[in-house]
């Protein structure tokens, strides 16, 4: 099984304002999620959902040198190891971002049972599209 | 009729049943039910309706022997990997997604 994914989006905007975006907390805070973030490697970062009783991803920043950021990516409870990578591109019409998230298949067993605990805790609060998520798995049975 | 993950949910929302199935995979072996009732100072039948729910979620499984009932831990309807790299799959292109908005809104 293959243990990564991978994303590749075309964004219209210039790279300095995308690695703003991903690089800075208050930007972070608004399109992704609450954080305490800086782009320095080492640094060991919190993203905190606000819904109730929600789960916190925390981690190691390893990688932050335009246009390459990567940082660890452990879900609360859980201390399973798995890592972001976030790569830009400039292109002559925007920027491509490059999304990797890799060790997921780290994830099984007991730690399943912890990651579904924390989900019945309200994580479909806390994360924009779990709620379809969990809607679509369902519908597809 | 009730699909998997649905199924799955339920079982492993009651902290009860958390603690019996994970009583059963740190066992290893198949317990009966009795041993169970003691272990958590449950009435038999109060096991068996827990046991019950985690059996229709595929991760107990229940072996009749005689006249005890043992039950044992699958964990493989957790174990798929595959369950998480689609919820991530889903949770990037949401991150992507909302990400290209705000840099729409900044412009």
């Amino acid at each position: 099984m293959k243990d990564s994914i991978s994303k590749e989006q075309l964004l219209l905007h210039p790279i300095g304002k995308v690695w703003s975006a991903i690089t800075q907390a208050d930007k972070i805070s608004t399109w992704f999620i609450k954080a305490d973030f800086k782009a320095q490697k080492g640094y060991q970062y919190t993203f905190t959902s606000e819904g109730e009783n929600c789960t916190q991803i925390t981690g190691e920043i390893k990688q932050a040198d335009p246009y390459t950021l990567e940082y660890t990516w452990i879900v609360a409870e859980t201390n399973v190891e798995t890592t972001v990578k976030w790569t830009l591109q400039e292109t002559s019409e925007g920027t491509v971002l490059l999304l990797e998230h890799t060790g997921i298949s780290n994830y099984g067993g007991e730690t399943a049972v912890q990651m579904f605990t924390s989900f019945s805790g309200g994580w479909d609060n806390c994360i924009t599209g779990l709620t379809e998520y969990l809607k679509e798995t369902v519908h597809a049975g | 009729m009730q699909d998997k993950i649905t199924k799955i949910f339920k079982a492993i929302a009651d902290p009860t049943r958390r603690d019996i199935f994970h009583a059963l995979v740190v066992a290893a072996v198949a317990l009966p039910i009795t041993q169970i009732s003691n272990q958590f100072q449950m009435t038999r039948q109060g096991v068996t309706k827990h046991i019950k729910t985690l059996a229709e979620a595929g991760l107990v499984k229940i072996e009749s022997q005689g006249r005890e009932r043992y039950c044992f831990a699958d964990p493989k309807p957790l174990k798929e990997a595959k369950k998480w790299m689609q919820f991530y799959e889903k949770f990037w292109d949401d991150a992507i997604t909302n990400l290209d908005d705000y840099l729409d809104q900044k412009a």
